[in-house]
């Protein structure tokens, strides 16, 4: 889903460079707080299953294709933060060493892929950092990488339309409903993987998914 | 480096070479959803100026000294796996040092 070059004006590239730049900045300040030495590791290696699982497109609907769009998961696995850290690092590697979405784009696309999943991600989070996570994180992560990919991709579409990358006959609601219904069908497999790779991830290196440190604990100790 | 945190590590670089190197070779051709939409409503076509990438070893998802086919992809899927985990741990140490530092 990465914008290519030149289909941002530059008033709407700049804003959401703003944007995403303001919220990397954010995450950089808040993410030490959450980093032992074990999640160091983890969050390097989810950085290249993302990047390497993005590379991987698998056909949906008729002529179509989805990849992953991994900061959902990332967000699962260790908090929106460090999530929004790494997703920023993937789409900068992605962008500048193969030119997969424009130079000048990094910035909406940090919002559509990294930031917005990111936080929803971050939002299911504690349903599986709990002693037994049941089915309702099943449930949730499901609808939750549905909802994920869905708010990329209304994002996307919305920069597209207010940067006149759009034909002047396509009206903005059919433009967002083909958008959306395509990526309808790349979210529920966005949703399934998602499940899958975060029950393995805690089945093999749970305690770097876990925080060291309680959220309750922390806060009494800031206090 | 506790040995734990370099099985983690090793585990990055067969994620990079399975998954970049390997399984991203059998990756469907077809559009993505933004490209197929910008087929659908005929916006496929950039219409400002664009910032260029710098020209460097890869096309796209591909080593260009090795022009298309198994390799040159494999070379950039691996190749772009380290890269993304060199940054990360790199800018977790930094992260990692900085909380201990601040720590009482």
């Amino acid at each position: 889903m990465h914008i290519g070059s030149g289909f941002l004006s530059p008033p709407v590239w700049g804003t959401m460079a703003a944007v995403s730049g303001a919220a990397l900045a954010a995450s950089l300040a808040l993410a030490p707080k959450r980093l032992d030495e074990r999640r160091v590791p983890l969050m390097g290696v989810m950085g290249a299953f993302v990047f390497a699982a993005q590379m991987v497109n698998f056909p949906i609907l008729a002529g179509t294709s989805g990849h992953l769009g991994g900061g959902f998961l990332l967000g699962i696995l260790l908090g929106s933060p460090l999530a929004i850290i790494v997703m920023g690092s993937i789409l900068v590697v992605q962008s500048l060493l193969f030119q997969d979405g424009g130079v000048e784009a990094l910035g909406a696309n940090a919002f559509a892929m990294g930031i917005m999943p990111c936080l929803v991600g971050g939002a299911v989070r504690r349903l599986w950092t709990r002693p037994r996570p049941g089915g309702l994180a099943f449930v949730f992560t499901f609808v939750g990488g549905i909802v994920s990919v869905l708010a990329g991709a209304t994002a996307v579409t919305l920069l597209l339309w207010w940067s006149g990358s759009l034909p002047a006959q396509v009206t903005l609601i059919g433009a967002l409903g083909v958008m959306d219904f395509i990526h309808l069908w790349i979210g529920v497999i966005e949703g399934l993987v998602t499940v899958a790779v975060v029950r393995f991830v805690l089945a093999v290196r749970r305690d770097a998914v876990i925080d060291a440190v309680p959220r309750a604990e922390a806060k009494k100790a800031a206090a | 480096m506790t040995t734990y945190n370099r099985a983690t590590i090793l585990a990055g670089i067969v994620v990079g070479v399975v998954v970049g190197g390997i399984l991203s070779y059998f990756a469907s051709a077809n559009p993505d959803g933004l490209e197929k939409f910008q087929q659908d409503v005929g916006a496929e076509r950039p219409v400002h100026k664009g910032i260029e990438a710098p020209p460097i070893a890869f096309k796209e998802y591909n080593l260009k000294w090795l022009g298309g086919g198994f390799w040159a992809n494999a070379a950039a899927g691996v190749a772009g796996s380290l890269a993304v985990m060199g940054v990360l741990l790199g800018l977790g140490r930094l992260m990692h040092r900085r909380r201990a530092a601040t720590d009482p």
